[in-house]
């Protein structure tokens, strides 16, 4: 490694002395905004270490980049205006990695069934949720799978799955933002959330 | 190699190539690094405001000290090279110059002149740390890339872009909703992600300069995980359209949706590699989460790692001879394994880290790390060493991304 920077500075040096007065113009690139190299270029090969009056190198205009924030609306969370009906349907909660049906989900699932089928009209989400240990990206997939399996238990007990949409918020929608098994219990469920 | 230099050199330089044997003396210390001086900053007209004579060296000491060749010495005599750099404004600019001095060949390596905003200043000096790597080693430094990255600090999940020192943090997002997965075109002037801000995880691409945006994919279930090829050409995402995640890959436009993976496994977090003829990716397909890589148009399927039950979020190098990637065992560890699955060696030990990704030229990983409570970013070099915070604040910060040189 050593020898290589120094070779690469012995090359550098003999090309200063050689090559002396080459352009370099790399750093600004031919679309951007503003963007000029506005003299000639000095790199100069003076032996002198202190010049008392340097050579000025060549001026690289620092190009504006001004990223534009966006004015975004802040998105209100529809909350669908069906307090009682949604209190009807319950939650289902999950083993760590797993998207398996426990009994007591299987239960559960089969009273929501019941539910919905007395209330033909209503369209309900299944919102898929997984603790905070797993890689996010596969979470995302994970609470995918917890949401389809509710939506598949429903759809083999009669419930239409035109009536089902599924939704996946991964590790990101936490209901208890704690560090510990109680609250990650908590965290691996499915919702269900009447939409229509 | 290096004997016919130094004889071309003793050639060309005369009698001043006795300097050149007496620099080799002085860079050979035992720790093997080059002696670096950052001398204070000067005045080019006027005297140089107390925060700027602070501010500069201290970048240049960062930016160099990061950079992994240099043992970074204060004041000007104690290296055999030295950065020198001069401030000044004029009007609403500020001029920066600076050089770098070889002490013993008594030679000028590189100069250079900024002029901009004096806003910019940051940006002009990680400008000339870029040239110095470029002059020094052959290959620019990274340091005018931008990181973006999603935080939590406004209480919901938002994109973030900052400089690579975590510096200038500027809020890109402001739905409200959850925004997560940001990836830069290669241009550096693109960004995509994907948002909650309709509902679904939709994707979508965001101009950085106008802040135009399009919605590039809304499908039923996941868009998510998105990210560019290195031609700027193409997209690999997770979509979940057929029922389950399953990787694509789509224009840059979002057309000509390409199915790669059919399985009903969980297959997420795609990454190209750098020649865009293969992908790595996560899945479960064999019960744990492992990675595993396949030719870009989904054919000649292979496991990449065989260790650990838990293996996710894969990133290749940028010159395709490493994958790095998060390996949980309780928390999780950063690692980095070659594309044949040999060479598989542990970069991370304190904390759980995540979310590992390259910069542009290679030289670092970045990444999101517990190890000081919360979530932050860090960066380290690509073997693991030098790692250091860069969060700008104690909020949740994860998914960093580096951008080519702005």
């Amino acid at each position: 490694m050593r020898t290589n920077i120094a070779g690469c500075l012995v090359v550098l040096c003999m090309g200063a002395l050689v090559a002396g007065g080459c352009a370099k113009k790399d750093l600004v690139k031919p679309e951007e905004k503003a963007p000029s190299v506005t003299a000639p270029a000095p790199e100069t090969a003076k032996p002198a270490l202190e010049p008392t009056a340097p050579k000025a190198p060549v001026t690289e205009q620092t190009p504006v980049r001004e990223p534009v924030v966006a004015q975004e609306p802040v998105r209100e969370t529809p909350k669908a205006g069906a307090g009682d009906l949604q209190g009807q349907l319950q939650k289902i909660y999950f083993n760590f990695d797993s998207s398996d049906l426990s009994e007591d989900s299987r239960n559960i699932l089969t009273r929501n069934a019941e539910y919905l089928s007395k209330q033909p009209s209503l369209k309900i989400r299944i919102e898929g949720n997984c603790d905070e240990r797993g890689s996010d990206d596969y979470n995302m997939a994970l609470g995918e799978r917890r949401a389809k399996a509710a939506k598949d238990y429903l759809v083999n007990l009669g419930i239409s799955s035109e009536r089902i949409s599924i939704l996946s918020y991964g590790e990101e929608k936490p209901v208890d933002a704690g560090h510990d098994e109680a609250a990650w219990a908590k965290n691996r469920r499915d919702e269900f959330v009447v939409v229509k | 190699m290096m004997r016919i230099l130094l004889i071309l050199l003793l050639l060309v330089l005369g009698p001043q190539g006795f300097a050149a044997e007496s620099y080799l003396d002085v860079t050979a210390p035992t720790s093997g690094k080059m002696k670096l001086a950052i001398g204070p900053t000067t005045a080019l007209s006027g005297a140089v405001p107390g925060d700027v004579a602070r501010e500069l060296p201290e970048l240049f000491g960062f930016d160099l000290g990061i950079a992994g060749p240099f043992e970074i010495a204060p004041g000007e005599a104690a290296g055999a090279l030295l950065l020198k750099s001069a401030y000044g404004v004029q009007g609403d600019t500020a001029i920066l110059e600076c050089r770098l001095v070889d002490q013993v060949l008594n030679k000028e390596i590189i100069a250079k002149r900024y002029s901009g905003r004096v806003k910019d200043l940051r940006r002009m000096g990680h400008a000339f740390s870029d040239e110095v790597l470029r002059v020094l080693t052959g290959e620019k430094g990274p340091f005018t890339g931008k990181i973006a990255y999603v935080s939590k600090a406004s209480g919901n999940k938002e994109i973030y872009i900052m400089d690579y020192d975590g510096h200038n943090p500027q809020r890109l997002t402001n739905n409200g909703s959850i925004n997560l997965y940001p990836d830069f075109a290669p241009s550096g002037k693109e960004l995509i992600y994907t948002s909650y801000k309709k509902g679904n995880p939709d994707l979508y691409r965001r101009e950085l300069f106008t802040g135009q945006e399009a919605r590039l994919s809304s499908r039923s279930g996941l868009n998510a995980m998105g990210v560019f090829s290195q031609d700027g050409n193409k997209i690999a995402l997770v979509l979940s359209k057929d029922g389950n995640s399953e990787i694509y890959q789509m224009s840059r436009d979002g057309k000509d949706l390409v199915r790669l993976t059919n399985n009903h496994a969980i297959d997420v977090s795609p990454a190209w590699s750098p020649d865009g003829s293969r992908i790595a990716f996560v899945s479960d397909r064999l019960g744990k989460p492992q990675l595993f890589v396949m030719d870009a148009n989904g054919g000649n399927v292979r496991r990449l790692t065989t260790n650990g039950a838990y293996n996710v979020t894969p990133r290749w190098s940028p010159k395709g001879d490493r994958i790095v990637y998060s390996r949980k065992e309780g928390g999780f560890q950063i690692h980095a394994i070659s594309p044949d699955g040999s060479g598989d060696a542990q970069l991370t030990s304190a904390g759980s880290n995540e979310h590992p990704r390259y910069s542009p030229d290679g030289r670092f990983i970045i990444f999101s790390s517990t190890r000081d409570g919360g979530e932050g970013l860090y960066l380290m070099r690509a073997d693991g060493s030098g790692q250091t915070r860069i969060s700008p604040d104690r909020a949740q910060n994860t998914h960093p991304t580096w951008s080519v040189n702005w």
